[in-house]
């Protein structure tokens, strides 16, 4: 069959911006299955798995992650739910801290701050919805104070962010950062 | 009627000439040229694929999420860093793997304008002046357009709302500079150029208004240009 020039022109066209359209799609789509460091990865080089890691300051030209407040000091505890259930414990005398859950992907799956929290100190049980049945067959003492979180997400990292109201208090915030725990129960 | 209309039409093909040019383009028998159709097909898909990624590179490298929720020149992206976040959002959050303020937390607004709508530039003097939406503590950060920290005179990259000058009527003023200023001072990069870009990022902690319905109607703060070089 032969058509008339303009007609292949703009069959061309078409044809072409379609199939622009699709791989930009599947570009975009594309890059989060391809990101050499997610934020999960850069977080398992400050330390060990199952521990708050103090991250070293928000400074000019050393941001650990990007994107963080440089007037805040944070650590941060990755986590597998498969070896059990995580207990976070934290007490960080200042007027402002919050915590928040991420899955692997770097989704926020919790979050809370210290007036939502409803106590000074923090103690918040992570665990998927098979380990909570199971723990309810024999709950421990304190189960009705903590704050419990179902969740299906099997890997992922928590993020405490503490304020420094200012330097003079900054060694108080790293000592609590440090003394913060992200452990198993009992 | 003349005699021509009447007499019946001379046979357009018969079976003599059907090879003849007479026939309608369209069913005209067509000799493909292989060279040419591959050429074609190439073209397509080399354009296509040119097109398609350039154009999903563009979009990623702006940073700047799609569904943003705009309240003068400052923009928040109470979606993004979600599970609800659309698929831009996702690419630009991963790619950085940036660990999004999560809502419990608090919401991160960033102005790349100021109020009059000209791009920001470290190399000028911005006065940043008004009310913020109502939060327990804010902190202000000057950044470069690609979202880092910059060295700066003093040192120091922010402002915490706890320890502002305020006016009377509770709101506050803020210069931001690269020298010292008097009252409140926003440190701005000790050695930029208009290029390197600027952002001002207002990170409201415990604050009501971390989804985005909450957003309309609320005050914030406005940006003014107050010299350049």
């Amino acid at each position: 069959m032969t058509l008339s020039p303009r007609f292949n022109l703009t069959v061309g066209i078409l044809a072409t911006l379609c199939l622009a359209a699709i791989i930009h799609i599947l570009v975009v789509l594309s890059i989060p299955h391809n990101v050499q460091h997610s934020a999960f990865d850069n977080i398992a080089k400050h330390g060990p798995d199952r521990q708050f890691n103090l991250l070293p300051d928000v400074e000019p030209g050393h941001e650990v992650l990007p994107d963080l407040d440089p007037a805040m000091k944070h650590a941060a505890c990755r986590f597998e739910l498969a070896d059990g259930p995580v207990l976070f414990d934290a007490s960080i005398p200042v007027s402002f801290w919050s915590i928040g859950l991420f899955n692997s992907a770097g989704e926020a799956v919790y979050s809370l701050n210290n007036r939502t929290a409803g106590a000074e100190s923090l103690s918040m049980l992570v665990l998927t919805t098979e380990q909570l049945s199971i723990l309810r067959e024999n709950p421990p003492e304190n189960l009705e104070d903590l704050i419990v979180i179902e969740t299906e997400e099997i890997s992922g990292f928590a993020l405490l962010r503490a304020f420094v109201p200012h330097p003079s208090k900054a060694g108080t915030v790293d000592n609590a950062l440090m003394a913060a725990n992200c452990g198993t129960i009992g | 009627m003349t005699d021509a209309s009447l007499r019946p039409p001379a046979p357009a093909h018969s079976e003599a000439d059907w090879f003849q040019e007479k026939l309608p383009r369209a069913i005209r028998p067509h000799r493909s040229h292989p060279l040419r159709t591959l050429t074609a097909v190439t073209l397509v898909v080399a354009l296509a694929s040119l097109l398609g990624i350039s154009s999903a590179y563009l979009v990623i490298e702006r940073e700047q999420p799609l569904d943003a929720v705009s309240i003068g020149p400052w923009q928040a992206y109470p979606r993004a860093g979600t599970a609800d976040a659309d698929p831009y959002s996702v690419a630009i959050y991963t790619r950085g793997a940036v660990i999004p303020l999560a809502s419990g937390e608090g919401l991160a607004l960033v102005a790349r304008e100021d109020s009059a709508g000209h791009l920001l530039d470290p190399t000028c003097i911005y006065r940043i002046y008004g009310q913020t939406p109502s939060a327990r503590l804010w902190t202000m950060t000057a950044v470069d357009g690609h979202g880092r920290l910059v060295e700066t005179l003093p040192g120091r990259v922010h402002l915490a709302s706890q320890n502002l000058l305020r006016n009377p009527d509770g709101s506050f003023d803020v210069t931001a500079a690269t020298k010292p200023q008097s009252g409140n001072w926003l440190p701005l990069a000790a050695s930029a150029s208009a290029s390197d870009g600027l952002r001002f990022v207002l990170r409201l902690y415990d604050a009501p208004v971390t989804t985005g319905a909450a957003l309309d109607g609320v005050s914030m703060p406005t940006i003014e240009r107050k010299g350049c070089p």
